[in-house]
């Protein structure tokens, strides 16, 4: 069974190639993250729920009554088809995100990403980097596969989708970054609380339950600097990033799509310097 | 090369380690051992950086370890068995860590050979024994070919076969002017590894010494005396020489009174004491010190918690 120890050293010792690289903690990132099941899980549930629902609100929207459709609607439900499983598919990623980092501190794998990598933030930029990237691709696939399989079905609905309006172009890849950057945050979420299960349920409430509270309020107070306020949570501002704004009637207190990403970069940067900071502080 | 100066760790007022100095040099085994709780571990980890020190520093072929740019190249850790992503396979856990160092494919696989995981390479680390984890965590630690191998317990859960190979393993890499440094709680495990022993006890150096130097530091050869003058023999004893480390135990088994062991003397001179005094003796033996004996009487007032909840006065002092 076990093999002799004569072998264990090379020969050629001081002009190894083997050095720390930025592009290596990439590469161990990038491994890391596809030879877990419980990320070809979130991903795969993303695809199939994203065009899924397409699919179903597609076939299930009744057909206009009167006349043509105006432009502006047209490009609205368009995205809206191909985008409105975000609702759910979002909360995939934020659960993906969290576990990049907090499976790690629950397994104690985190000791040897640290011993591997001590100065321990490249560690961090790499699964943000890696973990981030992966899932726009997953979501552009996702969102643009949506709107390709749905696109035979909105004429039924007076819809005819224009893959050349640059204005529903810029909506699905707002959506994939919507879905990225969501996780993003949520993995800086993982890497402060470092439990999955506090992690989770943080992210979560910020996203999902933060949000209602806030229109409670609002409602209640009948303040409106509250109302102005709610605009900038993240999860209000990033659904901006996949609005269809061409000739949309600029409702009161709505960010442009530009204004929702830089909002919700802001609260991901942030956060991730919470992170950065107290994970070069603590002790693994 | 490790040099720790003065090295401190403390979790509140909880002194894990204290003021700690020690070397480990190349080409030797180093052990390191201590009761339960003594600090082994903390400052293992104090040495890769994965704990911050309060105070003092630590130094891995003369940098911190965090300031090296191959920082698997240079040490190779294990620190506890389950530092692995359970959902993952022992294959894509070491090409994840190689990864970072661009170590790869052609180096896991040998290190995967050289620890003998190969017919369990591809099952997910959740599924493995204590053993297996181990193997694995050593596999890890080598895939960078250290020049230093920090070791905590490596023989923990290993069957006899694997204990043979860590400890041959150890002697080998050692041989090649490796540093090697491997914590126990066994002194036995580490009379058969090692050349080189620093014993630690409530975060403190209580010895630092070559394998033979420990033994004669804490007594060297006991001799086991039998007479029924046993308490005069003993007053006698103690006065007499009051320039050497006598030491009187009395007999360990309560249906012998008349027994005790006497060390700091050799037989000839407690024969000639008692002969002087006409004290009559039953028996005279040297006993040759175990090492287990000699790291029990260092670490006797060491030791953090007690079997049955005895309760040193010392303990309660620095508490």
């Amino acid at each position: 069974m076990i093999t002799s120890t004569q072998h264990s050293v090379s020969a050629d010792r001081p002009d190894r190639l083997s050095r720390l690289t930025f592009g290596g903690i990439l590469r161990s990132e990038w491994i890391k993250l596809v030879s877990l099941r419980s990320t070809i899980w979130c991903y795969a549930l993303i695809v199939v729920v994203g065009v899924g629902f397409g699919v179903l609100i597609a076939l299930t929207s009744p057909a206009p009554t009167t006349g043509a459709v105006p432009d502006a609607i047209q490009g609205s439900t368009a995205v809206q088809v191909a985008t409105l499983a975000l609702g759910f598919t979002a909360l995939a990623s934020v659960v993906l995100g969290t576990l990049v980092i907090t499976g790690e501190y629950g397994t104690g794998m985190i000791r040897s990403t640290f011993a591997a990598v001590p100065t321990r933030l490249p560690a961090l930029f790499g699964k943000i980097v890696v973990f981030g990237m992966t899932t726009f691709v997953v979501g552009l696939v996702t969102i643009f596969g949506t709107a390709l399989v749905t696109a035979p079905m909105l004429p039924g609905l007076g819809v005819t989708p224009d893959f050349t309006d640059p204005a529903y172009l810029l909506a699905l890849v707002g959506g994939a970054g919507y879905l990225a950057l969501v996780g993003v945050f949520a993995l800086a979420i993982g890497a402060i609380v470092r439990h999955s299960a506090g992690a989770i349920a943080s992210a979560l409430g910020v996203i999902l339950v933060l949000p209602t509270v806030v229109l409670i309020l609002s409602a209640i107070t009948q303040a409106e600097w509250i109302q102005r306020a709610a605009a900038f949570l993240p999860d209000a501002a990033g659904s901006r990033m996949f609005a269809y704004t061409a000739g949309e009637v600029a409702a009161a207190n709505s960010l442009a799509p530009w204004q929702g990403l830089l909002v919700l970069l802001a609260w991901d940067a942030t956060l991730v310097l919470v992170a950065a900071v107290l994970m070069k502080r603590r002790d693994a | 090369m490790i040099e720790a100066r003065e090295l401190s760790k403390h979790y509140g007022s909880k002194k894990a380690v204290d003021g700690v100095s020690f070397t480990v040099r190349p080409g030797k085994v180093t052990g390191f051992l201590g009761p339960n709780g003594a600090g082994k571990s903390t400052t293992m980890r104090l040495i890769v950086g994965l704990d911050r020190a309060t105070s003092g520093s630590v130094t891995v072929n003369g940098k911190p370890y965090a300031a090296h740019r191959a920082p698997l190249s240079e040490v190779g850790v294990l620190l506890d068995a389950k530092a692995i992503h359970t959902g993952r396979s022992a294959v894509n856990h070491l090409l994840a860590v190689g990864a970072t160092h661009g170590i790869g494919r052609t180096r896991v696989d040998e290190v995967i050979g050289l620890t003998g995981l190969d017919s369990v390479a591809r099952k997910r680390v959740g599924g493995f024994s204590l053993g297996m984890g181990q193997r694995l965590g050593i596999a890890a630690a080598l895939l960078g070919d250290p020049a230093t191998l920090v070791l905590d317990e490596p023989v923990n859960g290993l069957d006899p076969e694997g204990v043979m190979w860590v400890r041959s393993l150890a002697r080998q890499l050692a041989s090649e002017g490796r540093t090697i440094f491997l914590s126990s709680h066994l002194m036995s495990e580490m009379a058969l590894t090692a050349d080189h022993i620093i014993v630690l006890g409530r975060g403190r150096v209580i010895a630092d010494a070559p394998v033979a130097d420990i033994v004669a530091l804490s007594g060297g050869t006991l001799v086991r005396v039998r007479t029924p003058h046993a308490a005069r023999l003993g007053e006698l004893l103690a006065r007499t020489e009051l320039g050497t480390q006598v030491q009187v135990h009395p007999g360990s088994s309560t249906n012998e009174p008349d027994v005790f062991q006497v060390s700091g003397l050799d037989a000839a001179r407690i024969g000639e004491l008692a002969a002087s005094a006409g004290l009559a003796l039953h028996e005279l033996t040297p006993v040759a010190g175990s090492l287990e004996e000699a790291y029990m009487s260092l670490t006797q007032n060491e030791v953090e918690y007690h079997a049955g909840g005895t309760t040193s006065a010392s303990e309660g002092a620095s508490q």
